[in-house]
């Protein structure tokens, strides 16, 4: 049982990390934007930065999955 | 043969079908994101989602009574259910984050699992949505009206009300089955006595066969509004619009009905009050809802989740945790800031998570009771049990495994010195060591 509710929740959790950390970099660096009017710099730093957090985190959060798929593998080979 | 039994099969079906859109269809659903609020309790706003965790919380704790009241060693009953529960438990989280590990954590992993689910599945419960108070949507437009009018302001966005057709039934107020959602709209820049036209207009739409003009973006003119009340005044049943007499004693009959008189800008008159001899406005604002379908709830657990992870980091790591977000180690310095981003960005997506798929699943499940009762709506329970479920087990092993990389030793990938991180595994092939063990 243990064997497949880690990796299932990785996985369903890395899909909402992902949209969330890409979304809210977005919608701040809109946010940023409007204050300081320099549209639309801080929202191409918003993606970028949601982007990186979104892949730094997504690596942290998929690498239990990443173990569970080689142990399989050197289980089964 | 086979035939029969299709045809047989076909025939259940849609008799099943039938028998739910003639009795037991619900009302058009009005989906209201934010949690309604029952009543106010001095700053603080009583909310429907608030009342069902108090009432969710209320059954755990008798429950754990119930089972650890007279305990036996050779359990049976409550008991034996309740121990079998958290044996599991115990044995899952022990399983990934080693034993030392898995006992510090196992408390809170626990009880968010058991919390989540009982909410959720509590949440699947017929009477929620169902029954609660009811809003008189008359009263509430005649309300806002007045304090426009009364501050002689212009409503600066356009606003709406939704509201059901509802009767009174043994001293209830009953939406019909498969009643119809209606909406008065107020455009943006009307001021009182526009909005007081458009309602007159909205009702001999809603309760008669009368046609409102063309154009809905303009102010309605005095012809229109006479041919509505005209209308009205036909229908027996249709609410009757009550003007202000030239008196002047229109406003102390107000006064005593307790409606203020609002203003028509194209009767150039007041409406006193309005009556509904048959069907009223109404809408229900349920006693219960769901917890996790209010985002409060889910950003609560999420940052509770979030403290107890950053504090066992702490704990294991003293301030040598900080290391792995503040170092002056070239790429990975920003790496370090990029994964202190995710920490925070991981308590959003808790919450939007959890409430993404209770709140999704209650529209669905309100959507289906009106549009394919009984039969479609069996079968979306069962994927609501199993979801409640998942999102329940999601939250507490992801809380899991964070916790796990929070009390591991930065920079474990590269050397494989001693640690105190459990999960200890001799012959796992992987230097991560407090980490997933699945076999």
């Amino acid at each position: 049982m243990g064997s497949w509710m880690v990796p299932t929740a990785s996985l369903l959790g890395a899909g909402w990390f992902f949209a969330t950390a890409i979304i809210l970099g977005v919608l701040i660096g809109h946010w940023v934007d409007g204050k300081t009017g320099l549209e639309p710099v801080f929202t191409l730093i918003g993606i970028a930065l949601g982007l990186a957090v979104a892949a730094v985190g997504g690596y942290r959060m998929l690498s239990p999955f990443m173990r569970w798929l080689g142990d399989n593998d050197s289980e089964q080979g | 043969m086979k035939l029969l039994k299709i045809a047989g099969i076909a025939a259940v079906v849609i008799g099943w079908l039938a028998v739910g859109l003639l009795v037991a269809r619900g009302p058009q659903p009005e989906i209201i994101v934010p949690a309604e609020v029952i009543t106010r309790v001095g700053p603080l706003n009583l909310t429907n989602s608030l009342i069902t965790s108090w009432v969710v919380m209320a059954l755990i704790i008798i429950i754990s009574l119930l089972a650890t009241r007279s305990m036996k060693l050779i359990p049976s009953g409550i008991q034996n259910f309740v121990e079998a529960v958290v044996a599991f438990l115990v044995g899952q989280v022990e399983e990934i984050a080693g034993e030392k590990n898995g006992r510090r954590f196992f408390m809170v992993v626990a009880t968010i699992f058991i919390y989540i689910i009982f909410n959720n599945w509590f949440g699947l419960m017929p009477f929620f949505n169902a029954f609660g108070k009811t809003e008189d949507v008359n009263h509430h437009v005649f309300e806002e009206i007045y304090e426009h009018a009364h501050d002689d302001k212009v409503y600066e966005e356009r606003e709406h009300h939704a509201a059901w057709f509802m009767e009174n039934t043994a001293g209830m107020t009953v939406a019909q089955s498969g009643a119809k959602a209606v909406k008065f709209e107020i455009l943006a820049g009307d001021s009182a006595g526009v909005a007081t036209d458009r309602y007159i207009i909205f009702l001999a739409e809603e309760f008669t066969d009368y046609k409102g003009p063309e154009d809905h973006e303009a102010a309605p003119t005095e012809a229109d509004v006479r041919a509505a009340l005209a209308a009205l005044e036909a229908d027996p049943n249709a609410p009757k619009v009550h003007l202000a007499d030239a008196h002047g004693d229109g406003e102390a009959h107000a006064e005593d009905s307790g409606h203020h008189a609002i203003p028509s800008a194209a009767l150039g008159g007041d409406v006193e009050y309005i009556d509904f001899p048959g069907e009223k406005l109404g809408l229900v604002i349920p006693l219960f809802r769901s917890a996790f379908s209010d985002v409060n709830n889910t950003l609560a657990m999420g940052i509770v989740a979030f403290l107890c992870i950053e504090f066992w980091g702490f704990q294991a790591l003293g301030f040598g945790y900080l290391k792995k977000f503040f170092n002056t180690d070239g790429i990975m310095s920003f790496v370090g800031i990029l994964e202190l981003l995710s920490e925070f960005i991981r308590v959003i997506s808790f919450a939007f998570r959890l409430f993404g798929n209770v709140f999704a699943g209650e529209v669905l499940i309100l959507m289906l009771t009106f549009l394919m009762p009984f039969l479609f709506v069996d079968i979306i329970y069962g994927l609501e049990l199993f979801v409640g479920f998942i999102q329940a087990a999601v939250f507490a092993m992801l809380t899991l495994v964070f916790a796990v990389g929070a009390v591991e030793h930065h920079g474990e990938d590269e050397h494989h010195d001693g640690h105190e991180g459990g999960g200890a595994d001799a012959h796992h092939p992987h230097p991560e060591t407090g980490a997933v063990q699945a076999h």
